[in-house]
């Protein structure tokens, strides 16, 4: 039987020194892997009322119970399992909505059948606006797997991909047209990609995510095509590779027992959000959601 | 005549305390709008002699600023006309300095958190630099460089050339000519003097070359003068032995320094931008060093503060704790210029032991602003900042209404020169609360100026979005205050620096709920800080410390920005990091380099004129943007620059 899990990071902002990670040194899927495995930790302690791990002093884990994951893990009304169990107040945003610039990334990951990318979007933005407590999103920016940006050269697409962009990107276009989200993005298109896509578009992309370490040698004319289409070219600097099976298997079986050894695990999406106070560029809120079939 | 007021303060703060009451912390004017940093830069004006082969300072500051007032364009930025488009931003608008021979610029409008605004910066430095050197005689030139290296010395350092004999400095050194002319500054050099008792007495080591007479004793002095009674200094020992030996104010004052002001989006992130900056202020001092040489010798100390300390070091005998308090209230270990001495945050991460110095303060002016509803912490900076006397009191302000203004306060704070300023909004405006950052030295291109600008203002951005805490006890960054003095303290030196600066945790239970908030009981201060070297505060070290320039690469990672900005970022976080690892010389190495290189230098620390001269033509003309790709003259200190 497969069971739908969701994990989720909790705002990686306020959650200390483990989880900020040197970006020069380690893999940037490690933010990810990281603030999960201090959230689960977070959450599988219960605190022993005297003990403390405030200012600076990390030694919550000496002092602290380690809990079965009964009881920090919860599965809904719903039947998905959440790890850990969804907050039931979730930790709003502080000012108005309208002082924000969330920023949503999802990303689609290799090995999942295309056609169920329509309703893993429709579930990671509703998820994305309850755990900030709002009801429409900035930017929504999708991540395809398999397709990275190259400076230097770049392929044409198989007719049969571009069909499979043009329709998930019918589902952003429906959350665009209710209003859920006011922008759509791209990451790692090229001219080439572009312009496959975007007769089959009606609402026209407004960013496009390029990799930061070609921040400096991305090619005129793609600056060019964007700045025509009023596209903008934003850096990032996440791995293609986000969430390895394998890491996950050694954090949810090996660290936190929640399954048992040879249960089969497979991502199916993963949604980083951040919501930045605008005229002030202060990240407020920043985490990840991630979803998972077990089987 | 010595007025102790906290009139104010106090009077304007109750008022303050009920808005903050009521607005449960959240204090900012209903019309306020977000304003972003502000970078204020200060020039030199040089003037060359091409025959001679002298620069020398100019002191036609008036007729400069008065050519910049009658410029139509700057005139229209100032009655609210904009330019017009191509010109690109509203025009900068220029200030008098201290020094006759200074120019103070700052943008017309404080840039905004955009990267657009962001990236204007330099652009914006350039238009300043640029339009100065419109308004002044061919044979003259902006340049930004902390300390005008001939100053004071033997010989013609003047234009025109003046004797150095006048009444309000009573300097052998600096001619009174030198200062600005206003009423309020001759007065401020002579009532500094004469509240002391005697000139200030402007000591700093002499780097000691292959040459250079040991013991040495600065052969500039004239022990034999007889025209003030304050000649007499110099014969009771006020030179000391192996020091290159200042006698103004116009010695400090007439450096120029880069500040930057934040405004804060309410009176708690000003504070905490305050304390999280302070412990900084040392290690940016030591990272920007670019005064290698005062009145005409190589010193051994790279950077200009503590020149600028006992240039204005008004204390009296009995409250530096040389004589017995009769006349005085209090002894004052400080200068009013000096490193902060306090924090001032209601942060719970301010630990009482981090405020670890005794405090001087004028506790009535403290209790009454307490009673006025002030708290204890911010109470204690302003009675801190109360036992200094005024230096300049104009006459007709001596009535003025607490309500109607800030004059006399900002009398008392604005001669504070700490190396953080709080600034409490001023009456009737629609400015908020704001902290101004003061301690880095000027650069001599305005790509370092920008970096270092920028690098502040993004570090601001980690600070409030990582919950960053910097705190160390403020003894410490004393301490750190006097190592960054050091020669080559950038790459020689190691400075006390917070280990873990991160926020624990906020502690969560099974069920997702938040636990009930448990009782601190954090570890001894001491161990919350070690030392570290620059390039592992700055760079991080390999596994333990992330290191400031990581931490704002992980900001930008997690805000939208576009390529090209990331891309100009990338390069003035590039400079930074190589300052900080050695990769790069600070603008006082490569100085000290080009002095001792030069053909005509005799290693024995004196810097001739003709070195002079081709120092400041160089510094110029990098100033100006040229010869930046010239790998000999400045691939050391600038590395791969944009021109």
């Amino acid at each position: 039987m497969t069971t739908k899990c969701i994990l989720s990071t909790g705002n990686i902002m306020t959650a200390g020194a483990e989880v900020i990670r040197k970006p020069t040194l380690e893999k940037s899927n490690t933010e990810l892997v990281n603030s999960l495995r201090e959230n689960f930790k977070a959450s599988s302690s219960a605190p022993i009322s005297a003990s403390s791990s405030s200012n600076g002093s990390n030694n919550s884990d000496c002092h602290d119970k380690k809990l079965s994951p009964q009881e920090w893990i919860k599965v809904g009304l719903d039947g998905v399992t959440y790890i850990p169990a969804a907050v039931d107040n979730p930790e709003v945003l502080v000012e108005e909505r309208g002082e924000y610039d969330i920023t949503v990334k999802l990303f689609y990951l290799p090995n999942v059948p295309p056609s169920l990318r329509c309703q893993h979007t429709t579930d990671a933005v509703r998820l994305v606006c309850e755990s900030l407590g709002t009801s429409h999103l900035d930017l929504l920016i999708v991540s395809f797997p398999n397709i990275s940006f190259d400076a230097e050269d770049e392929d044409v697409s198989p007719e049969s991909d571009v069909a499979e962009w043009a329709r998930t990107y019918r589902t952003l276009e429906a959350l665009h047209a209710k209003g859920t989200i006011s922008r759509i993005g791209l990451s790692e298109f090229g001219t080439t990609r572009l312009d496959q896509l975007l007769p089959h578009t009606k609402v026209k992309p407004s960013v496009d995510q390029i990799n930061v370490r070609d921040c400096c040698v991305v090619p005129k004319p793609l600056i060019l095509y964007a700045k025509q289409r009023g596209i903008e070219l934003l850096t990032h600097n996440d791995c293609t590779d986000i969430l390895p099976a394998e890491t996950l298997e050694e954090v949810l079986v090996g660290e936190f027992g929640i399954f048992e050894k040879g249960v089969k695990m497979v991502p199916q999406w993963v949604v980083k959000y951040t919501a930045v106070i605008r005229s002030r560029g202060v990240v407020e809120n920043k985490g990840y959601i991630a979803m998972i079939e077990a089987e | 005549m010595p007025i102790r007021s906290g009139t104010w303060v106090s009077s304007n703060y109750s008022k303050y305390g009920t808005s903050i009451e009521e607005t449960n912390g959240m204090f900012c004017y209903g019309e306020m709008r977000f304003e972003g940093p502000e970078t204020t830069i200060e020039y030199h004006v040089v003037s060359y002699d091409e025959e001679k082969k002298h620069a020398c300072i100019s002191l036609r500051q008036a007729e400069i600023l008065e050519e910049l007032a009658n410029d139509e364009k700057l005139r229209n930025t100032e009655s609210g006309i904009k330019p017009s488009e191509e010109i690109l931003e509203v025009m900068p608008i220029f200030h008098p300095e201290f020094g006759r021979f200074m120019l103070e610029a700052t943008p017309g409008a404080p840039f905004n958190l955009t990267w657009k605004d962001l990236l204007s910066v330099e652009r914006n430095m350039k238009l300043r630099r640029v339009i100065a050197k419109q308004h002044m005689a061919a044979t003259e030139a902006p340049i930004t460089l902390p300390s005008f290296p001939m100053l004071g010395t033997k010989g013609v350092f003047t234009h025109p050339p003046c004797t150095a004999d006048g009444s309000k400095s009573r300097s052998q050194f600096l001619p009174d000519e030198v200062i600005n002319p206003h009423i309020r500054f001759p007065t401020l050099a002579a009532n500094i003097r004469s509240r002391r008792g005697k000139k200030v007495a402007i000591n700093m080591p002499v780097f000691y070359d292959d040459n250079t007479p040991r013991p040495f004793n600065d052969p500039t002095v004239d022990y034999d003068r007889h025209l003030y009674p304050e000649d007499d200094d110099v014969r009771n020992g006020a030179a000391k032995e192996g020091h290159i030996y200042m006698d103004a104010m116009g010695f400090g004052m007439g450096c120029c320094c880069l500040q930057i002001t934040f405004q804060a989006k309410n009176i708690v992130e000003a504070r905490t931008l305050y304390d999280q900056l302070c412990p900084l202020g040392p290690i940016m001092l030591a990272l920007t060093a670019a005064s290698p040489i005062f009145k005409g010798f190589l010193a051994d100390v790279d950077v200009r503060w503590n020149v600028i300390s006992q240039a204005v070091d008004d204390r009296t005998d009995e409250e530096r704790g040389l004589k017995p308090l009769k006349n005085n209230r209090f002894v004052i270990p400080k200068s009013r210029y000096d490193s902060v001495s306090t924090y001032i945050s209601q942060d719970p991460r301010l630990r009482p032991e981090y405020n670890d110095l005794d405090l001087v303060i004028d506790k009535d002016i403290k209790k009454r602003l307490m009673d006025n509803g002030m708290d204890e912490h911010l109470a204690t900076h302003f009675a801190h900042l109360f036992i200094r006397d005024p230096l300049v009191i104009f006459q007709e302000t001596l009535d003025e209404s607490p309500a109607d203004g800030s004059d006399h306060f900002e009398n008392i704070q604005s001669t504070n020169w700490q190396h953080m300023r709080f600034k409490p909004p001023p009456p009737g405006g629609k400015i908020g609360w704001r902290v101004e950052f003061r301690v880095m030295e000027i650069q001599m291109t305005d790509y370092e100026n920008a970096a270092f600008a920028i690098f502040i203002v993004l570090l601001t951005r980690a600070i409030l979005s990582y919950g960053l805490n910097f705190y160390i006890p403020i003894s410490k960054v004393d301490e750190n205050m006097a190592t960054a003095h050091h020669r080559d303290a950038v790459l020689t030196e190691k400075f006390w620096f917070r280990k873990n600066l991160f926020p624990p945790r906020k502690p969560t239970n099974g069920t997702g709920t938040p636990a009930p908030s448990r009782p601190a009981s954090p570890g001894p201060v001491e161990k919350e800080y070690c030392l570290m070297t620059i390039d592992e505060i700055m760079n991080g070290s390999t596994d333990e410390f992330v290191g400031l320039i990581p931490l704002i690469e992980s900001y930008l990672n997690t805000v939208n920005v576009d390529v090209v900005t990331r891309c100009e970022l990338a390069g003035y976080l590039s400079l930074v990091s190589k300052r900080a690892s050695g990769g790069l010389q600070t603008g006082a190495s490569w100085i000290r380099e080009f002095v001792r290189s030069h053909p005509d230098y005799k290693k024995d620390s004196a810097v001739s004129q003709s070195i002079n001269y081709d120092l400041i033509k160089v510094i110029e003309k990098l100033g100006n943007g040229e010869g930046l790709l010239d790998e000999k003259l400045c691939g050391r200190l600038l590395g791969r620059a944009r021109p």
